[in-house]
């Protein structure tokens, strides 16, 4: 017989230590592995790896274990588009989450800041000014406009200046 | 980690959206806050601060400033209605073009220099033309007696003054 791994044929190596052959390729294997160490390696790890699984024993489940996995899969569904944004979130404990908001507060902060320099955090508060040129101007103006009665004052063309 | 990816994820999106916002929104919100100032500089000044004020004034020679503070202080003792009376009248002076408004300047200036007695009759024709409609009052200013009753400039004076600040009836 050929060598399975030489021809690219390692089913046979792996079906053989499960007693999946029929007798006469079995025996065919057997005097092959006799003669070719890589092989008989291979299959000893194959046996090993039965072996395992034929020992291991899958955990018990709950009875209930297919109820409580489509309620799940049902609630998933019906989660708001806000939990299921906040849900990552969650878990966090308050030490972790503070400083994860805050940061991404200041990023926020700092981008607007950038598109509007003047209007966020660096606006000062608006104060009236006037210029006192302005402000004589004005009196200027008033005082003539009284002069001329513009103002519905007692007639009194001596009224003092303003 | 994935709080963390997506905090940082959800603060970039929004420093994102923050720098493409529309001109047109810029524009709007820019407009919005360069408010203009409202009531003349009179009223401005007087909503100042007292202390923003009195840093104004300290800038001027003392004489100055105190002149300004006397002239304020007699606008603002004006009886209300005589002052509301002489704002509206500024405001109708100010929304005049610029040079319409010097013309009207100098015509009060003018008015300033006559004598006494020709100011109290020009003013008792410009009270009594004030309360007459429109088409009224300029029918009395073309009339023979108001070119009798006053000199060119004097005419010239009532019509200026009138015409452009008086109120319209």
């Amino acid at each position: 017989m050929n060598c399975p791994i030489e021809s690219r044929n390692p089913e046979m190596l792996v079906a053989y230590p499960a007693g999946e052959l029929d007798l006469e390729t079995a025996s065919a294997v057997e005097r092959h592995l006799a003669q070719c160490p890589a092989c008989r390696s291979l299959a000893a790890d194959q046996a090993t790896v039965w072996k395992a699984l034929d020992a291991w024993e899958a955990p018990r489940i709950a009875l209930d274990f297919d109820q409580r996995l489509f309620r799940r899969i049902r609630e998933e569904v019906r989660f708001s588009w806000w939990e299921r944004i906040s849900r990552p979130f969650r878990p966090l404990p308050f030490r972790q989450a503070l400083p994860l908001t805050v940061s991404a507060c200041l990023l926020l902060m700092a981008g607007l800041v950038l598109q509007h320099p003047g209007k966020i955090g660096l606006v000062k508060p608006r104060h009236e000014t006037v210029r006192l040129d302005q402000v004589e101007r004005t009196l200027d103006d008033l005082e003539l406009l009284r002069q001329v009665g513009m103002a519905n004052q007692p007639e009194n063309v001596n009224s003092h200046a303003m | 980690m994935r709080p963390l990816a997506l905090s940082f994820g959800l603060a970039i999106a929004f420093a994102a959206a923050g720098q493409t916002a529309p001109p047109a929104r810029a524009a709007d919100e820019s407009a919005a806050t360069q408010q203009q100032p409202t009531g003349n500089p009179i009223d401005r000044w007087n909503r100042m601060s007292p202390e923003e004020r009195e840093r104004q004034l300290a800038k001027l020679p003392p004489e100055r400033a105190r002149l300004i503070r006397e002239r304020l202080r007699q606008y603002n003792q004006l009886p209300p209605e005589e002052k509301e009376t002489l704002r509206e009248n500024y405001q109708r002076f100010t929304q005049l073009p610029p040079e319409k408004q010097e013309i009207v300047r100098q015509r009060m200036r003018e008015f300033r220099e006559l004598p006494q007695a020709r100011r109290l009759v020009i003013r008792h024709e410009m009270e009594a033309l004030r309360a007459l409609p429109e088409s009224e009052r300029h029918a009395r200013m073309n009339s023979e007696a108001f070119r009798t009753q006053f000199s060119p400039p004097e005419q010239q004076i009532i019509r200026d003054v009138t015409e452009n600040v008086a109120p319209k009836r």
